[in-house]
């Protein structure tokens, strides 16, 4: 039942967020103070609900695939038959996050093109790091004595791994998954001065053609997206270190 | 070689390494598959792409690949000498690469037309990151420092530099293009970079260190302050931008003197106070840590020994502080060079401008010229301050 209780925050962000993007037409009034010289006081190139839908999706198919792929890499190279290449990978994660995302998103636009693939493929690349990173250290935080323990209960591999070290291991590799879905919010919407159609679209055209209160409206639907999504990530966790 | 560690040693068996194995294969083929170059005959068309055989035909490619399968072929039994054959290999491959580029741009690029450019391909990117990888692998195998390491990657750094400025062979090259017809508006570009980070930092190191103290101080400020700059911190950074730009219009237009001072709704006013923001959440949570986690006991044996409360925090508490500080400042600038590239998309100016005019105008070595320094800053900034913190740890490097 606690546990329940502490969706309301994200749920009120969600409700929130929903609002905004249904009832930016009753706003108007407040755009029209603050832009009183501009034709159009709300973004109309495109309807909030669709550009909302294309950046959750544009984040979430990066953000799975970088769950599988990098999760699946700090498996396999724990693994007895995948060690040797564990300093490597461990020290690629520790440096590649010193790359800053946009000249990560930058850099994918030459070899991909433009549009949304190479916003895509950045943040899927860009949104590996803190997973694998967070993957390694739970994986190697299982203390020797519960892994020795595991075995002496007869333990096949792969229950080892699965009944014991991911466990263990969850709640760090769930922060991990927070930081790279957070730092992917984010980065999407620079992805719409490449040409990926999302939140970040009301932002940019209203910085082009001098309009803020096109500007306000796709900030106040990120910041809101953001906050649905980390108070979502918070009762996650809250809820594993119960566990 | 003096950084040698016992353990390195007894690691170095001569077993195979995979790891080096698998990077030389796929350099190979990556090298041979992939696109080499670029060649267009001006700025505006998009360029062809030419593979290696294009570049040099057949003896030259396998000539070139000599080392790389040399050394794919050492690390079938890396014992430490093979390993330190295998790092000079690697280090005299990528030293040879603006060779091979030079190669490229005197075969491909028609000196008839004063505007023919060499784009950089795909293949030469991935073997590069390919190579740099297998750099930082046989650095971890040997046990070498960081500085070692660094100093491994000094030599291709010197001969690209050597070719691109001592010689014209790589002034087709793309990358050098752009950056001669704008090289004024490069280096004011790195200019605001740099001072809009390090304002930033500075300020957000005065305003978080006060406020972690005040926190300090009263305990239940501590739950509010620290989530509101989690909450701050949430806020992805173009919409931070955007909604700082309307309140600091309408403060410049009602108040002239803000307006006087340069401040408006768009420009280094809503950069700097974003980056500012941003930067809080690290500096006062490594404040706090470094203040909160000395051991009591330490502090009552220094008031034992008769230090006032002044000296224990000038002699004991903050000589421990200052490396946990100092990483939360490596944080922080690494994470604001990042952010200030952002904010050139709010008329902030510093190296985005150039990423984002280069977007707008499908220019991309005008993107990289944009992107690579704001790397390389990073990754240098990361390096420095990194090594400082080590460097100032009691008992550490010292």
């Amino acid at each position: 039942m606690s546990r329940l209780r502490g969706l309301t925050v994200p749920l009120v962000w969600l409700g929130l967020l929903l609002a905004a993007c249904v009832g930016m037409d009753q706003l108007e009034p407040v755009f029209r103070w603050l832009e009183p010289s501009s034709r159009s006081v709300i973004y109309a190139r495109a309807d909030f609900l669709s550009l909302l839908g294309k950046h959750v999706l544009v984040v979430s198919v990066a953000g799975a695939l970088s769950i599988i792929i990098g999760v699946g890499a700090s498996i396999a190279v724990t693994r007895q038959w995948g060690r040797d290449f564990l300093p490597l990978v461990a020290q690629v994660a520790a440096i590649g996050q010193t790359f800053p995302p946009v000249a990560v998103l930058a850099l994918a636009v030459p070899v991909l093109g433009f549009g949304t693939l190479p916003v895509i493929v950045a943040l899927l690349l860009y949104g590996l790091l803190p997973i694998v990173r967070n993957t390694l250290a739970g994986l190697q935080g299982v203390s020797a004595d519960v892994r020795e323990a595991a075995r002496g209960m007869g333990m096949r591999p792969h229950q080892r791994l699965w009944r014991v070290e991911m466990p263990l291991a969850a709640s760090v590799i769930v922060a991990g998954i927070r930081t790279s879905v957070t730092i992917s919010i984010a980065t999407a919407a620079i992805g719409a001065t490449m040409g990926a159609s999302n939140l970040g679209d009301p932002i940019i055209s209203g910085i082009v053609n001098g309009n803020t209160a096109h500007v306000l409206q796709g900030a106040l639907l990120i910041a809101l997206l953001a906050l649905c999504v980390d108070s979502l990530f918070a009762w996650l966790q809250s809820g594993r270190s119960g566990l | 070689m003096a950084g040698v560690t016992p353990a390195a040693h007894s690691m170095a068996s001569a077993k195979a390494n995979p790891v080096l194995v698998f990077l030389m294969v796929s350099s190979v083929m990556a090298w041979l598959v992939l696109s080499s170059v670029s060649v267009a005959p001006n700025r505006i068309v998009p360029g062809s792409s030419v593979g290696v055989f294009g570049v040099a035909g057949w003896p030259g490619v396998v000539l070139g690949l000599l080392p790389v399968i040399i050394a794919g072929v050492l690390a079938l039994k890396s014992s430490r000498r093979q390993l330190v054959v295998v790092a000079l290999l690697v280090v005299l491959t990528l030293a040879a690469l603006p060779l091979w580029l030079a190669l490229a741009a005197h075969n491909l690029v028609s000196p008839e037309l004063p505007g023919a450019r060499l784009g950089i391909g795909a293949g030469i990117w991935v073997v590069l990151f390919l190579l740099l990888l297998s750099v930082i692998e046989v650095r971890t195998r040997l046990g070498l420092s960081r500085w070692q390491g660094g100093l491994l990657l000094l030599i291709p750094m010197m001969s690209f530099s050597a070719v691109l400025i001592a010689t014209p062979w790589l002034d087709s090259l793309a990358l050098r293009r752009e950056f001669v017809t704008r090289s004024d508006a490069f280096y004011t570009a790195i200019g605001e970079h740099l001072l809009l980070v390090s304002a930033s930092v500075g300020c957000g190191l005065v305003i978080g260190v006060t406020l972690a103290l005040i926190m300090r101080h009263w305990p239940r400020l501590r739950g509010p302050g620290f989530a509101l700059l989690n909450f701050l911190q949430t806020i992805p950074s173009l919409a931070l931008f955007g909604l700082l730009i309307a309140p600091l219009a309408w403060l410049a237009a009602n108040h002239p003197w803000l307006a006087s001072l340069g401040i408006s709704g768009i420009g280094w006013a809503p950069a700097l106070l974003a980056l500012i923001g941003y930067s809080l959440l690290p500096l006062v949570r490594n404040t706090f840590v470094a203040l909160d986690d000395v051991d009591p006991g330490v502090i009552d044996a220094a008031r034992g020994m008769g230090m006032t409360s002044g000296q224990v925090f000038r002699q004991v508490r903050l000589p421990l502080a200052l490396p946990v500080l100092l990483e939360g400042i490596r944080i922080t600038t690494v994470q604001a060079i990042g952010l200030a590239a952002v904010a050139a998309l709010i008329g902030a100016g510093g190296l985005g401008r150039f990423i984002f005019q280069g977007l707008g105008q499908a220019a991309m070595d005008l993107v990289l010229l944009g992107a690579l320094p704001i790397l390389i800053m990073a990754l240098l900034a990361d390096a420095l301050l990194g090594a400082l913190g080590e460097w100032l740890q009691p008992g550490g490097a010292a």
